[in-house]
């Protein structure tokens, strides 16, 4: 029988989440609301009896101090309710652990045909309209493809029904059959694949029927009882061809074509030229570099006892329609692929960057989710699944754009440690062979991310799992990461993976490659609720699931340690050498697939590119004059959202965990600048730490993205060594998104433009990995960052986000004590800038305030910069540095301010002494983006050391550190153009977002 | 009064604590390696371990420490389900071990636990009362930042012992301290509160954030039992383990060196009040 518990604070206690729903409110739509209370409820679908209920309300669900609960409606005074629960198969963790509890309190098992669902009530006081409160609802606080509501007014409300007992239990109804597919044309199985979502290419379809129709292949297949493909095999075929699992744009032939020179190049495979290519010439000269390319993460070393590991991904699409769902499954999925690289590491932190459409966007274009909630959400999301994984996140980004409208961009970083042998061989080294068992542990598997979004256009019944949205789980998923380690260091696991984009049939398909077979029994599989087709079991995306390969002998002692962590694992199957991928269902046979298909020549992707140089796609250099408020301009151009504080995200993230903090995502004397770079120290004991971060400038991409990826480059590398980093040893990750390439005349008719740009950005992404020597470790690429917005008449408009690469630098530093942070320190210090400014502000901050893009976009001469970097380093590696800083985005007037707010003190500079060419402006000298550069202060004491070491790079004594809190800046005839207050820079800085919390 | 089995008297001259893991509990590795540096043989162990072998009891240890972490998610309350378990499968073992005289120290989530179980405030010696909460903060929402702790001179507690002021980080969603005015009280005239919030001169925060920052009653950040021996607090000391993990270290280490010094001592701060838990088994467990 149902039951419903209500609880909720007692009355005299700040509700401080009702307080949150009530300033949104306030902010977001201007409604007043006179106070929000929240209850939580909790419903039993239990066999549970009044004394069991009873018991568990008061010592479990009841805190005496704060709350007061019952099993009648608790509601009191009130003018609107709304209730919000889940929808039928959405991941309700709370429900799970409070099962888990009662289990343990009152020593039962709760059946699997029993269930507890977790809602929340929201009690509005105050004047407003029903339209008002299911504004709320909507837009604020439920989102419709996860959750449902019911608003109750005062009027309608019954005391002893209160909200009835809502049970979102999935009930399929369905007896799970395999389906055979006729081939008997390209055509019939073109149409088939399409009714059915199979999502197989239009490429691929001959080989694929090629190979069901060779006579040796339907000999054997007779021998299993199988004749025509069956679903599961051919999802399986779409799965391991999806250009998510095999980069099919990245290992595309290109036919670039230089529209202004004339100039044609064939370029064959973006991956193998300028990825793999580079990594492996730079692997042969560093022997730091220890697996790359084949693993889910990258690997180094740390020193001679431990390797790091290092992966990077996005989470865009999923993000888009559920933000806080897809924000958490993003950072929660990324954290698996270091745990699942070699024999398992531990995760020591995390990274992320956001790239979304104005906070304050209030256009005619209708994105599903508002910037502003997206971004709320996005940031609770990461929030959770980094914090309540004791993983520390310490670094991250954030860039605002309205190109962003269309689809927004979460990119999630994850760097793992792992000793560097395991049972006396290489951490990564990792193989499956014939007679492992195959397992798979951590969660269950349901209807989860099947076909991604294209299941969100089913029509839904009340008991319809709505499990194409996920959400990331950090619980289940660290009691299996503490339990794999322990495994792995008892030497029990012969390989591991994780189960992401395409589950079991990904992570079978790919590691049965190693043994050369294997034979899965999918009703072995644990299900989340009955009634799964064969086909979704193998390539359900249900997160939390590892798949590990274990000799026989140890199966006792793994399954023993495995339920010591809670941990559920299942023997699924068994890798073999027949050649043959098996997956067999309650005795029958539904997959047999050669091992070798996949390996068989399928045709190439192919993609025009078309280049058009921006002087002749009309960009210029705007025409500006000298301001004459040089003090007004800079206060209004750090209170900039892609320049102002954002301190509250870094704030609600745990970035002390583990106990390694050296420096810290914000740093200064009051903690609240945002440093270059993190420096974290992950084997405690040891003096060595890693250095890690990251840079994104899609704004380059409008003028050339061959720029764009340069400047994002050395801006990753820049802050590195800002921080004490070692210009010889930096490893890097490379996250593409971009917009779709495929041209098509009225769909995508820049199709062959934006095909170019990713061409060039791959170009430059080789040439300075090469001159910079950073194999790349790790990389994904995310297409399709388009979206299809609502305008005010009915319309639809494509919007297309700016081609994005986010560069993830890190570098191991041997010596932690040798770090130094960007605050000036002390009154007296001398401030040098390293680097020559040019006339480069095209694409940049001050050209995007004046509204212009501008055509002189910052260019990197990687072979010049190098020899300042190595000297910087030893200047910083003798202590002769007392800060640095990395020039980036707003040039150096942006950047001398954060220098002097971070350590609030004064600064005294003379722009005359500058280095520059010839002839710029006090405005170029002052905003230009000129890559290379860095402020640095140093000791008076020190000045001879530190200019004989920097000799060869000439850095420019600019003025000095004062005691004074003031920023004042002459031009080079000596007249005093800036005089502003660090504390009025500070107060612009911290404008814009200074009261988000 | 206070009892040692034969077991730890052939091992004489180490103190053992235990650090407890497992569903969902982090910042063990770090409150592991505190322990040793402070002198402590310590051990992680998984929570079902610990159950396992219930029989056995607590008595190999000498210090057990409730670490940090999200416990089952923080689902129902932070602490809550986990105090319920340890409550109802190891209540009466972390009886007999407080009353065997031994220290129990919560940090962040522990202390959650600590006071969900009623082994805090403890008042009378019934460690089973749930008179104190931590609730969520008046932010309402996480917060990490370094907070300046003032520690209550006239207090027993044996973690805080020489100790007046402190750096520490604060990590926490659920970090104010809530209880009836009869409780608070009593807290203060038993001197059960170890520390508090202080602003930058060291002075009691007054609710002023982010001095204080999660709205704390009275800027209560830590408290103990009577005896001082059972302590909790919202603060990570195990987070300050070395001094690079200060957020002032990189300017205090530049002055330093214009004094021509060096930093004295690579162990953080935070390791100081481990370190007193050390010395006391030493002193008192050991010397019977």
């Amino acid at each position: 029988m149902a039951s419903r518990l209500e609880i909720r604070l007692k009355k005299e206690l700040v509700d401080a989440e009702g307080a949150g729903v009530r300033r949104k409110a306030r902010e977001y739509f201007g409604f007043e609301v006179e106070d929000v209370r929240v209850i939580r409820v909790l419903t039993f679908d239990t066999d549970l009896g009044p004394d069991q209920l009873e018991r568990v309300r008061v010592e479990i669900f009841t805190n005496p101090v704060t709350e007061e609960s019952s099993f009648s409606p608790i509601t009191s005074f009130f003018d609107w309710l709304i209730w919000i629960g889940f929808l039928p198969g959405v991941r309700d963790t709370q429900g799970s652990t409070a099962k888990e509890a009662i289990e343990d309190l009152l020593g039962i098992r709760i059946g699997p045909e029993q269930g507890l669902y977790t809602s929340k009530i929201y009690e509005f006081r105050g004047n407003l309209a029903f339209e008002q409160v299911n504004n709320i609802a909507a837009a604020l606080l439920a989102n419709d493809i996860i959750q449902q509501w019911r608003i109750f007014s005062n009027k309608d409300w019954n005391k002893d029904q209160g909200i009835g007992f809502p049970i979102p239990k999935v009930i399929l109804n369905h007896k799970p059959q395999v389906s055979t597919i006729p081939i008997k044309s390209d055509e019939e199985l073109k149409k088939i694949s399409l009714e059915r979502n199979l999502a197989l290419q239009d490429r691929d379809i001959p080989v694929i029927r090629e190979y069901f129709s060779r006579q040796d292949v339907l000999a054997a297949r007779k021998e299993v009882g199988l004749d025509l493909p069956t679903d599961v095999e051919l999802e399986y075929i779409s799965q391991a061809r999806s250009d998510h699992c095999n980069h099919n744009t990245f290992r595309g032939r290109f036919r670039y074509h230089d529209l202004a020179t004339g100039h044609r190049e064939e370029v064959n495979n973006l991956f193998k030229t300028c990825i793999e290519a580079p990594t492996l010439k730079i692997k042969e000269e560093k022997d730091w570099v220890k697996s790359v390319l084949w693993d889910n993460a990258g690997v180094g070393k740390f020193d001679d006892d431990h390797y790091y590991v290092i992966t990077g991904e996005t989470h865009n699409s999923p993000s888009n329609m559920e933000a806080y769902g897809g924000a958490i499954t993003g950072i929660v999925g990324i954290y698996r692929d270091p745990m699942g690289t070699g024999k398992g590491s531990r995760l020591i932190l995390g990274m992320y960057g956001y790239c979304v459409g104005p906070r304050d966007y209030d256009g005619e274009l209708r994105p599903h989710l508002h910037p502003r909630r997206l971004l709320d959400g996005i940031i609770e999301g990461v929030k959770d699944g980094g914090n309540k994984s004791g993983i520390p996140t310490p670094f991250g980004l954030l860039v605002f754009d309205e190109g962003y409208l269309g689809k927004c961009l979460v990119f999630v970083t994850a760097m793992g440690i792992m000793p560097a042998m395991i049972a006396g061989e290489p951490s990564y080294e990792k193989t499956t062979s014939p007679g492992d068992l195959i397992i798979m542990s951590g969660g269950r598997v349901g209807k989860d991310g099947i076909h991604g979004v294209t299941a969100s256009s089913e029509v839904y019944s009340e008991h319809t799992p709505a499990g194409h949205v996920q959400i990331g789980d950090p619980y289940t998923q660290k009691k299996m990461h503490d339990f794999l380690l322990e495994a792995r260091d008892e030497g029990l696991i012969t390989f591991i993976t994780d189960n992401g984009g395409g589950g079991l049939s990904s992570s079978i398909g790919e590691s049965s490659r190693f043994s050369n077979g294997c034979l899965v029994h999918l009703d072995k599989v644990p299900l989340k609720y009955d009634g799964l087709d064969q086909w979704e079991i193998w390539i359900s995306e249900s997160q939390e699931r590892m798949t590990i390969a274990i000799r026989p002998e140890n199966l006792d002692r793994f399954m023993a340690l495995s339920e010591k962590h809670a941990v559920e694992s299942t023997v699924i199957g068994q890798y073999n050498d027949s050649g043959y991928l098996r997956l067999d269902y309650e005795g029958r046979t539904c997959a047999y697939i050669r091992m070798d298909l996949l390996e068989s020549d399928f045709p190439q992707w192919e993609f025009d590119a078309q280049w058009i140089p921006p002087h002749l796609r009309g960009l210029t250099e705007p025409v500006i004059t000298e301001p004459e408020n040089y003090g007004a301009l800079l206060n209004e151009i750090l209170s900039r959202p892609n320049i102002c504080s954002r301190n509250w995200i870094a704030r609600q993230y745990d970035h002390e965990v583990q106990g390694g903090s050296v420096i810290k995502p914000l740093v200064g004397i009051r903690c609240d600048i945002p440093s270059d770079a993190a420096v974290s120290r992950p084997v405690l004991g040891s003096n060595r730490g890693i250095a890690f971060s990251q840079a994104i400038i899609p704004f380059y991409s409008t003028i050339d993205t061959y720029n764009m990826t340069a400047a994002t480059i050395d801006e990753a590398v820049r802050k590195i060594l800002a921080v004490g980093g070692d210009p010889g040893h930096i490893g890097g990750v490379d996250n593409f998104c971009w917009p779709t390439i495929e041209y098509h005349p009225t769909k995508n008719p820049d199709g062959k433009f934006k095909a170019a740009q990713l061409v060039r950005s791959n170009w430059a992404l080789r040439d300075y990995c090469l001159a910079y020597g950073i194999p790349l470790l790790s990389g994904k690429d995310s297409m399709y960052i388009d979206g299809n917005l609502e305008g005010p008449y009915g319309e639809r408009r494509k919007v297309s986000g700016l081609p994005t690469l986010l560069f993830t630098a890190c570098g191991v530093i041997d010596d932690i004590s040798k770090c130094i942070t960007m605050d000036a320190k002390f009154p007296g210090d001398l401030v040098y800038i390293l680097g020559e400014t040019k006339n480069e502000l095209g694409g940049g901050e001050y050209y995007h305030m004046m509204g212009y893009t501008g055509l002189n976009v910052p260019a990197v001469n990687a072979q010049g910069l190098l020899p300042q970097y190595r000297a910087l380093h030893k200047a910083i590696s003798e202590g002769l540095v007392s800060s640095c800083h990395s020039v980036a985005r707003g040039g150096l007037a942006v950047h001398l301010s954060m220098v002097a707010m971070a350590g609030e003190l004064g600064m005294e500079i003379d722009l005359g002494k500058v280095p520059a060419v010839e002839g710029l402006t006090s405005t170029q000298l002052l905003y230009s983006e000129t890559c290379g550069r860095f402020i640095i202060t140093v000791a008076p004491e020190n000045r001879k050391s530190f200019e004989d070491i920097l000799a060869g790079a000439s850095p420019g004594l600019i003025g000095v550190v004062k005691e004074k809190k003031e920023l004042t800046v002459s031009d080079s005839h000596g007249r005093t153009i800036i005089r502003e207050e660090v504390s009025t820079l500070k107060a612009s800085w911290k404008r814009s977002f200074g009261d988000l919390i | 009064m206070t009892r040692i089995s034969n077991n730890n008297k052939s091992r004489q001259g180490q103190v053992r604590a235990l650090v407890l893991t497992g569903y969902g509990l982090n910042c063990d590795y770090e409150t592991d390696y505190s322990l040793r540096l402070a002198g402590a043989q310590s051990r992680r162990a998984h929570i079902n371990e610990i159950i396992a072998r219930a029989k056995k009891g607590l008595s190999d240890y000498h210090i057990l420490v409730f670490g940090g972490g999200f416990s089952w998610a923080d689902d129902h309350g932070a602490g809550v389900l986990m105090a319920t378990k340890l409550r109802h499968q190891l209540g009466d073992q972390i009886k007999q071990f407080i009353e065997d005289g031994r220290l129990v120290i919560g940090i962040c989530n522990g202390f959650q636990c600590l006071v969900n179980m009623g082994l805090l405030p403890g008042f009378d010696n019934v460690y089973e009362e749930r008179r104190v909460a931590l609730t969520f903060n008046d932010s309402g929402n996480f917060i990490d930042a370094w907070v300046k702790l003032r520690v209550n001179q006239n207090s027993h507690c044996i973690f805080t012992k020489g100790i007046k002021t402190m750096d520490l980080p604060v990590r926490h969603g659920e970090g104010k301290i809530v209880a009836d005015d009869d409780t608070i009280s009593a807290l203060f005239s038993n001197n059960q509160v170890a520390m508090q919030y202080a602003d930058e001169s060291g002075d009691q925060a007054n609710g002023a954030w982010p001095f204080n920052p999660n709205g704390s009653i009275k800027d209560i950040a830590g408290i103990c039992d009577k005896s001082g021996r059972i302590f909790g607090l919202m603060p990570h000391p195990e987070a300050f383990n070395h001094y690079t993990n200060h957020p002032g270290w990189t300017r205090k280490k530049e002055e330093l060196r214009r004094q021509g010094k060096t930093i004295e001592t690579e162990q953080g701060e935070g390791i100081r009040i481990f370190k007193n838990a050390v010395d006391y088994i030493r002193a008192t467990v050991m010397e019977i």
